[in-house]
């Protein structure tokens, strides 16, 4: 029984809880209390890190992330160039801190307006009736069954190749996930009680939705936001490194592991710092999401004190 | 003097899967001024339908008859009007004080929200909502006013809940079951909170409850509903003394008493019903 005893001892306020073969007490404890612990303040500051690099990364880069000096090429992590050099002697650190601006922002819009399609689209599917719902609901049937990667495809074949064809295709298909959820959200929180009441008080309708409805609905929707941040963001470099994104030249994360794919051997580092800006900031965003779900949860709040 | 609330025939259907079904069949209810009503009868007896249906709740519902408020006709009003009737002149208290809070919002803003939205400025509500709370009972009102709905106790709770339901100070105040999800100490406190409110405001109170042990320290007058119209009605003393419908008498002889014989199977009201010879005429009502 060495497990048990060594769960016993990691008893604590952080103590993960669910796990297989813990005490009782580990098990019944809540998985998340409302406590930062040290792997959220360590997400947090790491998101927070790639938030900043998105917005002043340009002002600190040591060289210009596109000035292609072939005497330098393949040069390994060095004093001059932290990150080394790839095949066309571009210094990589400083195109990892120009990728976070393309990177995230091309999240950050694909996210915003996926929520915001979804949130709209779903909550009138799940006050709207049985027609409007049907209606809605077919629409986003049609979203989900398109995968990003063919509409990226065939908008790149339309609109030419690049960033800006990932972001549209990625919108488009992004928002029916949203939609789906939100109206389940809605659906569950739109008869309980306190609406009621509210409605009892004599409380519009728009004030009840947004007010009441979606306040109680939302929470889960912005932990999804958040994990999703990872997913789009691979996504959108995935869809870059097969070619359909943002092309080879620019600073975007997934296209420079595209392009220095070739020379992994000979050159590691032009793969794996950009490789592991993608991870960190997933990774972060993960917990940050999670953080965020339990600090939104004013009955996980309580149990701060 | 005519009566606040006049409630004449009131017929309520749901649509079923057999087609609709009627759970109101004429409901006939006058509440005075200050008066407080009881309404009593089992569970489905169509109380929560009947209240419910004087504020228009149930969108599914087909309404028949008349609702009228101070002589303004409720089942006719268009829906924005009705919404200035809800919470402004009727408030309600429902049964579950937990269910029937906003998990995510504060009890000041719950409270507050009944002013705030017929353009109370929020100093004045706030100031309005923390005077109710301390006279409703709860300590440190001003402390708590920013606390959430997890925070209270259960009998906290449900004074919140009348603070929401009374702060616009409506006319009339209709209470569903308030105190059914409270223990008897803390129903009693609510109860006497609930009666010298309606006496200080000269509020109408309509108590809907089974429960025939908290009526007669509260009402005035009792309706004995069954079946989705009512069977009997009078003054609490007289119901409590000479019970005329066979119903009436049921429920009050199954009211378990503390001196009974331990070993005697608790009285029903079929047991009464059984052993009455139903009495015929008006008094039978819509009984079947």
């Amino acid at each position: 029984m060495k497990t048990a005893v060594v769960s016993m001892t990691k008893q604590g306020p952080d103590a993960p809880g669910g796990g297989r073969g813990g005490s009782i007490l580990r098990r019944t404890r809540p998985s998340r209390t409302g406590r930062t612990s040290i792997v959220d303040r360590v997400a947090l500051t790491v998101a927070a890190v790639m938030v900043l690099t998105a917005f002043i990364g340009p002002l600190l880069a040591p060289h210009d992330p596109y000035a292609v000096d072939l005497g330098q090429a393949l040069r390994g992590p060095s004093g001059a160039h932290w990150f080394g050099t790839d095949a066309n002697g571009r210094d990589v650190f400083s195109r990892v801190l120009y990728g976070a601006r393309v990177s995230l922002l091309a999240t950050v819009v694909v996210i915003a307006v996926a929520t915001l399609i979804g949130t709209l689209i779903g909550t009138l599917a799940a006050l709207g009736g049985r027609i409007v719902d049907e209606i809605l609901m077919r629409i986003c049937d049609i979203g989900l069954s398109l995968p990003a990667i063919i509409l990226a495809l065939g908008l790149a074949a339309a609109l030419g190749p690049g960033l800006q064809s990932a972001v549209i295709a990625l919108c488009l298909t992004w928002w029916p996930g949203y939609a789906r959820l939100v109206r389940t959200l809605v659906r569950d929180v739109r008869d309980a009680e306190y609406v009621e009441a509210a409605r009892t008080l004599g409380v519009s309708t728009p004030r009840l939705v947004f007010r009441h409805v979606l306040p109680n609905s939302l929470d889960t929707l912005y932990v999804q936001t958040t994990l999703d941040v990872s997913a789009v963001m691979l996504v959108i470099s995935g869809l870059s490194f097969v070619g359909v994104g943002a092309q080879v030249p620019s600073a975007e994360w997934g296209a420079m592991i595209a392009g220095a794919a070739g020379n992994l051997t000979n050159g590691w580092w032009a793969v794996v710092f950009p490789g592991l800006a993608i991870m960190l900031t997933a990774v972060s965003f993960n917990l940050v999401g999670d953080w965020l779900r339990v600090r939104n949860d004013p009955t996980l709040r309580g149990r701060q004190s | 003097m005519k009566p606040l609330l006049e409630v004449r025939d009131l017929r309520a259907g749901f649509p079923g899967p057999d087609g609709p079904v009627e759970i109101l069949r004429g409901v006939n209810l006058d509440i005075a001024a200050g008066e407080k009503v009881a309404l009593v009868g089992e569970s489905g007896s169509g109380k929560s339908v009947t209240a419910r249906a004087v504020l228009r709740l149930d969108r599914d519902a087909d309404l028949g008859g008349r609702v009228t408020l101070d002589g303004t006709d409720l089942l006719t009003l268009p829906e924005r009007a009705m919404r200035d009737i809800r919470g402004a002149r009727i408030g309600l208290v429902f049964q579950d004080p937990l269910a029937s809070l906003n998990p995510v919002m504060t009890i000041g803003w719950q409270i507050m929200q009944p002013l705030v939205i017929r353009g109370v400025r929020k100093k004045e509500a706030r100031r309005r909502g923390i005077d109710l709370l301390e006279r409703l009972g709860v300590r440190d009102a001003g402390r708590r006013f920013d606390d959430y709905p997890h925070q209270f106790s259960g009998g906290m709770r449900q004074r919140v809940v009348i603070a929401i339901a009374v702060i616009a100070e409506p006319a009339l105040l209709i209470a569903d079951e308030p105190t059914t999800a409270l223990d008897v100490r803390v129903q009693a406190q609510v109860l006497t909170l609930l009666r010298e409110l309606a006496d200080e405001r000269s509020m109408s109170v309509l108590l809907i409850t089974h429960d025939l042990g908290i009526v007669a320290g509260f009402a005035d007058r009792v309706v004995v509903m069954r079946h989705g119209a009512p069977v009997e009605e009078g003054q609490v003393d007289a119901i409590y003394a000479e019970p005329k419908h066979p119903y009436t008498r049921g429920l009050l002889a199954s009211v378990p008493r503390i001196d009974d014989d331990p070993s005697r199977r608790l009285t029903t009201v079929d047991d009464a019903l059984d052993a009455d010879v139903p009495v015929a005429g008006a008094l039978e009502g819509g009984s079947r």
